[in-house]
């Protein structure tokens, strides 16, 4: 490199500080859409407010000093959360924390946890009189039915409403990515497999589902109960065992591949598969099949953000597999694939890469569509577990209590316009993507 | 065109196929037993045997009557520890309990014997006298069995089945110490009788539970087979039901689904046919201006509220809608629940506009945000037709304004209108399934939601059938339409 660019500088060829990449030029394209580059900021707020929402609004001060000593009690509660150390003696079994004597304390800018219950101010609104010690301790959004504070439980939900939206999407980005792009890259007409290998996969595909999904089944089932840990590595082996019989299956087929018919290669018709999939998915009403999954199931805000993601992908597949193949016919694959490239590496190096940016705008669609579908879901009451105060819980809750507007203004209002900002990056991205709006 | 349209139906087959097999896995999985849901619970502790057999019986009817009493499908892929004969076992609890015994122990014979001495002694404690002092000892084996049923880990059954045998002696002792007490017991040769059988069969329990636990054949567990019940199973019966019409048998209040469905099918076309009217007349009307006007004030006034209007959630529109404007504690303009107030003897007229009145929020709630998406729509369509070269030409020739933009660009600009045509079926749908419920509207939505919520599965797996069937033929139909609006598209040709 550094040669490289000696050479043009003696040569006098001026010399350019980057290459620019085609990221580049879609950087520059959506800077141009101030309103959109305004929404990204928001949601980098948004994601600030959802990362540090225990030190904007909770019941424990960040600082404070009691009995000669100073503590950090929300750094202390993640360490006990999270590696099990126990609280300081002093710290232990205190029924308010805004009642002891401290020395002095920091508190956060919202004094309450979403789960405090105050009773003295139940179902005060932000201009009625409240029963507080001071304006410090105002509930500025109100309170709901049980006295909790409002304020705070928007804060804590923006970290559900978020993860939410971008675990699914994420699940929904990887299952779509991979579909859409074997059914985009291969086509009908690229992927040959031997009849023999055919046969073998689809016995060894219910062997493997035997073994690997019906005979654990209830060591799976079991594990959930356990921990999310255990669950993840009980799903895993399961997945190991699985891919091992389509391994023997594959490794079962060999010696048939000289023989006449079993050994003849057919073409194995990709796209078709998965558009006909893409299609059911589509037809079944999405909202419908996610309510029935999750008033079946335990509530579990991880089943929530999976059965989203699993309904979700089809759009982010069509995109790819769109894109694909288009890209598939281009020069630059066709040279590859003379230089004698796998197309494994093909796909993943060169093809998968220039066909990602579309994807992008079904992603960010995706995610407000998404945390859309969770604040309906506990609207309905269904999905998250009921302790858990979400933007939906709580406008559920302005049905019990129509005089109550604040129960309905505020979490709506969230929900609108983290919905809203993402729906303008999406719209940012189309215009920063689509060369026929270039200026 | 036919031919195109008759492949097309054709490719339905299949995915309608994989939908129907979805919802019904996903129904075999619900917990929850139907018969129970439909007859009320199991029997308390009192009441004599013949009441249970009668309850039995009831449930072994009822199951039939359901068609539950069949497997589950044409094919079982199964461990060789499990019977093939295993769905005849009656409630879904006791399979639930015994397919877990067998993944642990694999010896199938023997925890049928088990089973089977457990239901016996369930019998026979119904025959036990309940009088006085032995209520308590009869309460207590009534509770021991039933814990017994549910219960799949071998410590505690151990546990359980000791508790039993012990318990039994003692109500055979207690038995024994007040025999001579003619006032509580009328007959004491049969009382006694029935108390020598049960401690007979809870030893016998006993014995089964020591049998199964000291016989493990895990390795059953490990092999596979495969079972072909023909086309006496459950799906095939539901699904050859479906095909003539016969959506089977509401679990809560026992009506046809299909009559559940057809009064509340009603309601949601109502709202949905007035909605999709007022999208397209307000929609098209609006994009078409915002495009013609493109750039100017009205333009950007427009674009930014249809914006909004597609942002807000309809949901929390609905709710305040119903909190400002449906009495809440602000304005009673409209009745916030329902469709309608007035009995069925009022007089037509009064009870249309009573109708109408309720369903103006509703209708309101349901349009708006499907309105917006449209109306953006049109004006991007519009917009990109408005600068072809023939407008131009159009212009040029000096047509008037009106027949530039109707007759010339809005045909031209109609493709993405009916595209979404084919969403507007399942977005119509979801939008109701909302709304209804916040409406109290008595539609499919609402009736889906309660559904779902009561695990009434016919009417669930129905509803999704049909919804996807109408998804369908709204991507048939918009590519029906495309032909004929657009004639350079030809479908016959297509390979």
């Amino acid at each position: 490199m550094t040669e490289q660019t000696t050479v043009k500088e003696r040569q006098g060829i001026p010399q350019q500080d980057k290459p620019r990449t085609y990221w580049y030029y879609v950087k520059r394209q959506f800077k141009k859409n101030k309103l959109a580059v305004w929404a990204l900021r928001t949601v980098y707020f948004l994601i600030f407010v959802a990362v540090f929402a225990d030190f904007i609004a909770n019941e424990k001060p960040i600082v404070m000093k009691y009995k000669d000593n100073v503590y950090f009690p929300i750094f202390r509660e993640y360490l006990h959360t999270f590696f099990n150390v126990p609280f300081p003696e002093d710290l232990r079994n205190i029924p308010s924390w805004r009642d002891i004597q401290y020395d002095w304390a920091v508190f956060p800018p919202i004094p309450y946890s979403p789960q405090n219950i105050d009773l003295y101010n139940i179902l005060v609104g932000p201009f009625d009189k409240q029963d507080v010690p001071s304006t410090r301790w105002r509930h500025w959004l109100g309170t709901d039915d049980l006295g909790r504070d409002i304020a705070a439980g928007l804060i804590h939900a923006t970290r559900i409403a978020l993860s939410v939206g971008i675990v699914s999407m994420g699940i929904a980005a990887l299952i779509g990515i991979l579909l859409g792009s074997l059914a985009g890259y291969f086509g009908d007409d690229t992927i040959r497999a031997s009849r023999a290998s055919i046969i073998f996969g689809m016995i060894m595909l219910v062997l493997g589902y035997f073994y690997a999904i019906e005979v654990r089944k209830y060591v799976i089932i079991d594990s959930l109960k356990e921990s999310i840990m255990s669950f993840v590595i009980q799903l895993f082996l399961s997945a190991v065992i699985f891919l091992a019989f389509l391994f023997l299956g594959w490794l079962l087929a060999r010696p048939f591949k000289k023989i006449k018919w079993i050994g003849e290669r057919v073409f194995l018709p990709m796209d078709m598969l998965v558009s006909r999939l893409i299609e059911v998915i589509v037809t079944i009403p999405s909202l419908f099949l996610i309510v029935a999954i999750v008033a079946i199931a335990e509530p579990s805000l991880l089943l929530v953000m999976a059965v989203i993601g699993l309904t979700g992908w089809t759009g982010i597949a069509r995109f790819i597999r769109a894109e694909l193949l288009r890209i598939r016919n281009l020069q630059y694959i066709e040279a590859a694939r003379s230089l004698g490239f796998p197309h494994r590496r093909i796909l993943v190096r060169h093809a998968i890469p220039n066909a990602l940016t579309p994807v992008l705008i079904s992603i960010a669609f995706g995610i407000a569509s998404a945390i859309l579908t969770e604040s309906t879901l506990s609207f309905l009451g269904l999905g998250v577990p009921p302790d858990t105060v979400t933007w939906g819980s709580i406008l559920s809750l302005s049905r019990k209590y129509p005089e109550s507007w604040w129960l309905a203004i505020f979490p709506g209002s969230a929900i609108f316009i983290t919905v809203t900002l993402f729906n303008l990056i999406g719209e940012g991205l189309i215009y920063a993507l689509d060369p026929r709006f270039k200026r | 065109m036919w031919k195109y349209i008759l492949k097309r139906i054709l490719i339905f087959i299949p995915t309608l196929i994989i939908i129907s097999l979805l919802t019904f896995w996903l129904s075999t999985n619900a917990p929850g037993d139907p018969v129970e849901q439909m007859l009320g619970g199991i029997m308390g502790s009192e009441g004599r045997t013949t009441d249970f057999m009668a309850t039995e019986q009831a449930y072994m009817e009822q199951r039939k009557k359901l068609g539950l009493d069949l497997p589950l499908f044409y094919i079982a892929l199964q461990p060789l520890s499990v019977p093939d004969t295993f769905y005849r076992i009656p409630r879904k609890k006791h399979q639930e309990v015994l397919r877990r015994l067998i993944a642990q122990l694999g010896n199938w014979e023997y925890i049928q014997n088990y089973y089977l001495k457990l239901k016996d002694a369930q019998r026979l404690l119904f025959n036990l006298p309940s009088g006085g002092p032995f209520r308590k000892y009869r309460g207590r084996a009534y509770e021991i069995i039933n814990e017994l049923f549910l219960t799949y880990d071998t410590v505690k059954i151990g546990f359980y089945t000791t508790l039993l045998t012990v318990t039994a002696d003692s109500f055979a002792y207690e038995f024994s110490k007040l025999a001579t007490d003619t006032n509580l017991i009328k007959n004491p040769v049969q009382e006694k009788s029935a108390i020598e059988e049960f401690r007979k069969a809870s030893r016998e329990l006993r014995n089964a539970y020591l049998d199964m636990i000291n016989n493990p054949e895990v390795w059953k567990n490990y092999v596979p087979t495969i079972h072909w019940y023909g086309t006496k199973n459950q799906y095939h019966r539901w699904i050859s039901g479906f095909i003539v019409g016969d959506f089977g048998i509401s679990y809560v209040d026992k009506r046809p689904v299909a009559e559940v469905i057809k009064d509340a099918v009603k309601w949601t076309a109502l709202i949905n046919i007035i909605s999709v009217i007022l999208i397209y007349l307000i929609a098209i009307q609006a994009g078409v201006y915002s495009a013609v006007k493109a750039g100017s004030f009205q333009d950007q006034i427009l674009t930014v509220v249809l914006y909004i209007l597609y942002s807000l959630p309809n949901f929390w529109i609905a709710t305040l809608l119903i909190m400002f404007f449906g009495g809440g504690a602000y304005f009673d303009w409209f009745p916030a629940f329902g469709v309608s107030s007035l009995p069925e003897t009022a007089p037509l007229w009064q009870r249309i506009i009573d109708v109408a009145h309720h369903l103006i929020l509703p209708v309101i709630a349901l349009t708006y945000p499907a309105l917006a998406f449209l109306a953006k729509q049109m004006r991007g369509a519009m917009i990109q037709v408005l600068k072809e070269d023939y407008i131009r030409t159009a212009y040029a020739k000096g047509l008037p304004d009106k027949v530039v933009i109707w007759k010339h660009a809005f045909r031209n600009s109609l493709l993405p209108i009916i595209t979404l045509f084919a969403n507007v079926f399942p977005f119509m749908i979801s939008g109701s399934f909302v709304i209804e419920y916040i409406f109290s509207i008595p539609g499919m939505g609402k009736e889906s939601y309660d559904a779902i919520m009561s695990r009434n599965y016919p009417v669930v797996y129905t509803v999704v059938m049909l919804v996807s069937i109408l998804t369908l033929v709204g991507y048939l139909v918009a590519d029906i339409l495309y032909a004929l609006v657009d004639p350079r598209i030809s479908y016959s040709k297509k390979r």
